[in-house]
């Protein structure tokens, strides 16, 4: 059972980069592991730090979010506040004692297809390691 | 302590028409407890007090009146003075609208501290001076008997006010990084365990929320239903959840004044939350909330310089 396991991991990708890096990864049949989920997003800034806490509490075994390289950002600076945003939440995490690597960042632009690939391999290959999520997995679903 | 002082203010402040309204602290209904009041006619002033218990910040009961044309003075610690600021430069409450009386905070007083140590007490068995009170005839240090959140209070002077009564006042000398350093050094395991032996207490009564006066929002994500980020259910990952998005909320605009972990029905260390993240923002953004009125809040700005090395 264990070593069938396959995580599920959640990507935020932002529009103008990494979901066009994601795009050109696959038009350039470059391989890389299944288990993300992409959810695109209007910018790495829109991402609310909530999206991830709910993401890992819907039961996703790890979170992917990855924008454009800083200087970037096609809205100039978004990127920049997303670091902030991330970088606090991602230390707070870890304080109360979540595993730091079920959280990843990254930067990915349009033209890095391979480096999409290399992410998400990376991502996986330690989500993997952590094996299934727990902390902060709900415990029961309520059907209103 | 200074209560005639503060009482002949508010009444001088109130009979000239200077403001409409004292917010201030009277004696609670049960010993060793201070309560808001909202004081408008001079004769009032009577009921005010000022002592080791007047703990509720009270910018929490500016909001109400937001939107009114009330000129209000308000009794400020340095947490209450520095949550002012915070709300004038988020453009909840008009500078010219609040007339602001610092208090160098004296430390408040835990009751379940002195009840713990001291066994059965009355309030008329004790005379608190400066950092020490009599009791019994023997006099006691206050230092290990303040309230958690106020022994690890760095800034007992109000940095905004419009007049000071009582002389400023030094610091304790136990800094508030003393309790995250015992956190700090534990391993992630350990983390772990204290967190979910805390939060799994908590019954999500919000009073936590409902004390904080930066938490004004009219509809709090924890309650909403479109979309429903968490369920009301107090379970560990629920409650996780609320306490880790609360604290992000709160990310550059803490006070640290404590009224959370104070107003806990089940004693939770829930300070310690949004005190780490503003531990986090101040070493490595170099801010901190309710200091100054110019500058920027850290997450509405950025430096090209800002830590990056957690991104791949």
């Amino acid at each position: 059972m264990k070593n069938n396991w396959e995580p599920k991991i959640v990507a935020f990708l932002c529009h103008w980069c990494s979901y066009a890096g994601a795009d050109l990864a696959g038009i350039s049949r470059i391989q890389y592991p299944p288990n993300i989920r992409v959810i695109r997003v209007p910018c790495s800034g829109a991402v609310n730090p909530l999206y991830i806490l709910k993401a890992l509490r819907e039961g996703a075994d790890g979170v992917l979010v990855s924008g454009c390289h800083p200087g970037d950002c096609h809205y100039l600076s978004g990127n920049y506040f997303a670091r902030r945003k991330f970088f606090i939440l991602h230390e707070l995490l870890q304080w109360v004692g979540i595993e730091k690597d079920r959280v990843q960042f990254s930067w990915v632009s349009a033209s890095e297809g391979q480096k999409f690939s290399q992410v998400v391999e990376e991502t996986v290959e330690k989500v993997k390691k952590l094996g299934p999520a727990k902390k902060l997995v709900k415990e029961f679903t309520f059907h209103v | 302590m200074f209560e005639k002082e503060i009482r002949r203010k508010s009444e001088e402040l109130l009979e000239t028409k200077t403001v409409d309204m004292v917010i201030g602290y009277t004696s609670g209904s049960l010993p060793f407890q201070a309560r808001p009041v909202l004081i408008s006619s001079p004769e009032d002033t009577e009921q005010l007090v000022w002592n080791h218990f007047s703990s509720p910040n009270l910018a929490r009961y500016l909001l109400p009146y937001r939107d009114s044309s009330k000129k209000i003075a308000l009794l400020a610690k340095g947490c209450d003075a520095r949550a002012v600021m915070v709300l004038i430069q988020e453009k909840q409450f008009p500078r010219e609208r609040v007339h602001i009386i610092g208090l160098p905070c004296p430390g408040m007083i835990s009751k379940t501290k002195l009840e713990k140590e001291l066994g059965e007490i009355k309030e008329e068995d004790f005379s608190f001076e400066k950092d020490t009170f009599l009791w019994q005839g023997k006099k006691w240090e206050i230092f290990p008997f303040l309230e958690d959140t106020c022994s690890r209070c760095r800034y007992p002077n109000p940095p905004l006010y419009d007049e000071l009564i009582g002389e400023k006042r030094e610091l304790w000398g136990s800094s508030s990084t003393d309790y995250l350093e015992k956190i700090n050094g534990q391993s992630e395991e350990e983390r772990w365990q204290f967190w979910e032996e805390e939060l799994s207490r908590c019954i999500r009564c919000y009073a936590c929320r409902n004390a904080c006066p930066l938490c004004y929002c009219k509809e709090c994500f924890a309650e909403s239903d479109l979309p429903r980020w968490v369920s009301g259910v107090p379970t560990l990952s629920d409650n996780l959840f609320f306490h880790l998005g609360r604290s992000m909320h709160l990310a550059g605009r803490c006070v640290e004044c404590g009224a959370c972990e104070r107003a806990c029905p089940e004693e939770i260390k829930i300070g310690l939350l949004p005190l780490k993240v503003e531990m986090i923002i101040k070493d490595n953004f170099s801010f901190e909330a309710g200091l100054s009125l110019e500058e920027d809040a850290p997450l509405l700005t950025y430096r090209e310089t800002d830590p990056g090395e957690f991104i791949k």
